[in-house]
């Protein structure tokens, strides 16, 4: 016989305003199985966890039922309460009678007996409690992660240094990501090269990291500690371990004209190339597509002129499996591509500015090459068309952001810093030149950011114009800057030589397809998400797997390096032990009734149903069965609803749980 | 006798293509006619209460709009609309009326009926383009526009406002220059095609108007354009009948004709020049039209 004991809350007055609570417990004393029943004002308190375990202890109680909040607030809070008192944790449930009822109705009478309605469900089904022994599973102490920008670097470095292995996957043929692209950094415009390279020269030297470039996640399996992650490492048609970074094949390359991305398509590189001269690491990579050997088959130069013989047009992708136990996501951001309505997305373009059509519209990344010491024009600031210096440069700023009209309505938070920079490195490089800023506001809290701003506008003589543009457009060779000044209420107009758009922050191309081979979630502009805004702001919803940097919404390099190393302390935290405690809230079938179907399988968000063979003792196979991995599965209940045969239930929520509950009613 | 299937429109065509904007109507009628789409005027139509009654009273400018919409139900057929503030006044009020319940029932109460909030409201060129389709206009040329060289011009109120599903892109809508490529003209890129030409300012300031047109009027001609293409009777009037008062201010000679969208499209469909009113327009096109061999 049960000796359940229920411990109604007064949750301050916010149950106890719209609910009897003294009147609830004294009608849920009389129900079957209650040994004991009592109320009181904050049952998470000290003193009240103290009632409960004493309660537990001099009543000899077998179950406990909370009346108070969500379980979703303290569910955790009486479990553990209850398991200092020696009772198994999962013989604890809470009856919410604050979010569902106190919170949501005024009449008292009613709101009561709905409260003792909900406490007596809750006693029903927690006399089919069962005890769940805690899940163990084992660690696997190196990380995974994704992306080889600042965020990603900074996070290796940290797992790496704190004595872990880390296996460090980037896409593109060098780490560097686009801190390496920026000329100087806000808000003390140091070289944004010196401050990162070093960094990058460490990652390619640290003994415990691993590093794969011009690679990606082709495939993940597991769960938290114990992930088997399938890296693509792309055909770089240059072997690595041969190369010396000598440069002599991109030298002799014949094909000289491909446009340098790096370089936001301002300067020319060969088909064979590295995309910085500080790249990391310093092996050149083969562009088939552009490359005559492989579009022709004839050429074949650098492969002549390889000392090493590290060239091998025979190359072909490699798949490497890498077991890991925590998962780092930096793969960052792209700046919005404003041209066109780009295809199947409901993100309009913004054809009005002439971005693409009128050469001297550039964007704020192609300001930052014309402003880089390593740039293609060496630091001097020249327009695209003609190469002439722009005397008059207009920069606008939110092109993109908070334009609920063309998609995005959030705010990129870096570009009002940024274009504040662009405009003292204008001044500072063209003296007699007038930089002028159309802006809706200026964004710029952050230590020492709004200083910078001032200093922008005080020292370095930019004119900030509030107000915004309806259209560019190209006269003789002046571009037509047509826009509002709201401050004074009039319309400007200004014949600059070179305008550059502050573009959003988006997630990268793809982050949704890599979202959905790690299993974590996005939002609608696909930036990923953390499992909570304010208190778990660089965790994912799935176990295991961590945020850094631009990836989970735009950010700048202070924030960004914070995340990312906030998250390596994270995966620190993981590998600090060597098995890992998991909720026993998984499913498990009942191998008599199973009759293989596999529906389970189907449904399993998770990927933790596996078919299981069940022989006799001669051996023989006697059927094919489902069963649940207990470390994969996430106790979301769709294989239990999926079961035709009904062989399959969720512990903590069984039909025989559920139907107890209905019939108390 | 028209066959089954072919299109078949109910006709909205606003106050002033029955007064200031005549040829705009002729040109209408007489093109529809020759591409055998069918157009039936709506019976006791009234004014949409243009730009003055939204500005005063929006339970009256959505009334106005709201009772054209339900007396167009009485005809068969989608609504052709081809005064742009008419087009624009009739989609905003549908687009009012069906966010918020309580205005429809403000408005189906002055008006004592329901709104129609799912016909389809449509623009001629919308008509032209997506219905007829351009390469159904196309094959109805016989005498493309060949050389002449057109400044298509939107205005405001074609794709605005911007929260109202509209004709096309607000910010680079396509639709005019494809319909007059179609028909074998050729159209010039220029800056100042989404411009305000100064609409009704022209009775209150005029001077506004003259300042704001020839804007559009100096970079037409700049980027090369032989002509204008409107679709709205206030565009047409702005920059057509004011055009000598701008020559005079500006101390400028442009001689721009500016065509309705049904003119030209008229033209190459071998429609006569008095089937289209050419003789209303201020603006002689007559030299023009005859350079290009089109007449």
């Amino acid at each position: 016989m049960s000796r359940i004991g229920v411990f109604v809350c007064h949750c301050g007055e916010n149950i106890s305003r719209t609910v009897d609570v003294e009147r609830v417990a004294a009608e849920v004393g009389k129900l079957p199985g209650v040994a004991f029943s009592t109320d009181y004002k904050y049952m998470c308190s000290d003193p009240g966890q103290g009632l409960l375990k004493k309660a537990i202890r001099e009543e000899r109680l077998s179950h406990v039922v909370v009346a108070a909040c969500s379980p979703r607030m303290h569910e955790k809070t009486f479990r553990k309460a209850v398991e200092s008192a020696g009772l198994n944790p999962f013989l604890c449930e809470m009856a919410n009678i604050r979010e569902h009822c106190s919170w949501v109705h005024e009449d008292r009478d009613e709101a009561t007996v709905k409260a003792i309605e909900i406490v007596g469900m809750m006693v029903e089904r927690v006399k089919k409690n069962r005890v769940l022994p805690t899940i163990t599973v084992p660690v696997t102490k190196r990380s995974l992660v994704i992306g080889g920008g600042i965020a990603g670097i900074q996070a290796a470095l940290d797992i790496a240094d704190a004595g872990h292995e880390v296996v460090l996957v980037e896409r593109e043929p060098s780490i560097g990501g686009h801190m390496a692209q920026l000329s100087e950094t806000f808000p003390t415009l140091d070289c944004s090269q010196c401050i990162m390279t070093p960094k990058m020269v460490d990652v390619a030297n640290h003994p415990r990291i691993k590093l794969y470039t011009y690679a990606e996640i082709e495939h993940v399996e597991g769960y938290i500690g114990n992930f088997q992650v399938t890296v693509r490492r792309k055909a770089r048609s240059v072997i690595e371990e041969k190369c010396t970074g000598c440069g002599v094949c991109m030298e002799k390359c014949p094909v000289r004209k491909i446009p340098n991305t790096f370089d936001r398509d301002l300067g020319m590189r060969p088909a064979i190339y590295v995309p910085f001269p500080q790249a990391v690491p310093n092996t050149p990579v083969i562009d088939r597509e552009n490359c005559t050997k492989f579009k022709t088959g004839k050429c074949g130069v650098c492969q002549k002129v390889c000392g090493p013989g590290a060239v091998d047009y025979e190359q072909e992708d490699r798949l490497i499996v890498e077991p890991v136990g925590a998962i780092v996501v930096a793969t960052g951001f792209d700046l919005y591509s404003i041209e066109e309505k780009p295809k199947g997305s409901s993100i309009k373009g913004y054809g009005e500015f002439g971005h693409g059509r009128i050469p001297d519209v550039i964007d704020g990344m192609t300001f930052e090459r014309l402003a880089s010491a390593s740039g293609p024009t060496g630091g001097k600031i020249m327009r695209p068309s003609d190469g002439r210096e722009p005397k008059q440069i207009v920069f606008i700023q939110c092109v993109g952001s908070r334009a609920r009209e063309k998609g995005i309505s959030y705010c990129s938070k870096i570009c009002c810093m940024y274009t504040a920079k662009h405009t003292m490195l204008y001044h500072h490089k063209v003296h007699d030149g007038q930089a002028y800023v159309f802006f809706m506001d200026a964004r710029t809290p952050g230590k020492s950011y709004d200083e910078f701003w001032r200093r922008s506008i005080e020292e370095e003589e930019a004119v900030y114009i509030r107000g915004m543009v309806s259209r560019l457009y190209q006269k003789g060779d002046k571009i037509v800057v047509m826009g509002s000044d709201i401050s004074v209420g009039v319309q400007v107009e200004i014949e600059a030589d070179m305008v550059v758009l502050a573009t959003a922050v988006q997630p990268r191309k793809g982050a949704d397809t890599l979202a959905q081979k790690l299993g974590i979630s996005y939002d609608k502009y696909h930036f990923y998400s953390e499992a909570h805004a304010k208190l778990r702001p660089v965790e994912c919803a799935t176990a295991g797997i961590y945020l850094a940097g631009a990836c989970q919404g735009p950010k700048d390099i202070p924030d960004t390096v914070s995340q990312a190393s906030a998250a390596a302390a994270k995966v620190m935290t993981l590998f600090a032990r060597d098995q890992l405690e998991r909720e026993p809230i998984v499913a498990r079938v009942r191998e008599t009734g199973c009759v293989g179907c596999f529906y389970c399988k189907k449904v399993c968000p998770y990927g933790a149903v596996e078919e299981k063979e069940i022989r006799d003792r001669q051996g023989n196979l006697v059927k094919v069965v489902a069963y649940v991995n207990p470390g994969v599965c996430g106790g979301c209940g769709t294989c239990q609803a999926t079961c035709p045969s009904k062989s399959v239930e969720l512990d903590g929520y069984t039909d025989e749980q559920i139907v107890a509950m209905i019939e108390s009613l | 006798m028209t066959p089954k299937n072919a299109l078949r429109y109910a006709y909205y065509p606003g106050c002033s293509l029955h007064a200031s904007a005549g040829e705009y109507d002729l040109s209408t009628r007489e093109l529809f006619k020759k591409l055998n789409i069918g157009l039936t005027e709506v019976p006791d139509w009234f004014c949409c209460g243009a730009t003055p009654a939204h500005n005063v009273d929006e339970l009256l400018s959505l009334s106005l709009c709201a009772k054209n919409l339900e007396l167009a139900e009485q005809v068969e057929g989608d609504l052709a609309v081809a005064c742009a503030a008419c087009f624009s006044r009739l989609k905003t009020t549908q687009h009012i009326l069906s966010e918020s319940e309580f205005k429809r029932q403000q408005v189906e109460k002055a008006i004592d009926a329901p709104v129609p909030l799912n016909g389809n409201v449509k623009h001629l060129l919308d008509i032209l383009a997506r219905d007829l389709g351009l390469k159904r206009l196309g094959q109805a040329v016989t005498k493309p526009l060949s050389g002449l060289k057109v400044a298509c011009y939107y205005g405001c109120l074609l794709t605005r406002p911007t929260d109202v599903p509209n004709l096309d892109c607000v910010e680079a809508p396509t639709i005019m220059e494809d319909v007059l490529q179609a028909v074998g003209a050729e159209t010039v890129a220029w800056s100042h095609r989404l411009e305000c030409c100064g609409a009704n300012f022209t009775l209150s300031r005029p001077g506004v108007v003259v300042q704001l047109s020839h804007a559009i009027l100096d970079s037409a001609k700049a980027a090369g354009a032989d002509c204008i293409m409107v679709a709205c009777p206030l565009c047409h009037g702005n920059l057509d009948i004011r055009q000598k008062e701008i020559e005079g201010v500006y101390g400028t000679h442009y001689a721009m004709p500016v065509f309705y969208i049904t003119q030209l499209v008229g033209l190459a469909a071998g429609l006569k020049a008095d089937k289209l009113g050419l003789d209303a327009l201020i603006v002689n096109p007559m030299p023009l039209l005859k350079e290009k061999q089109l007449i």
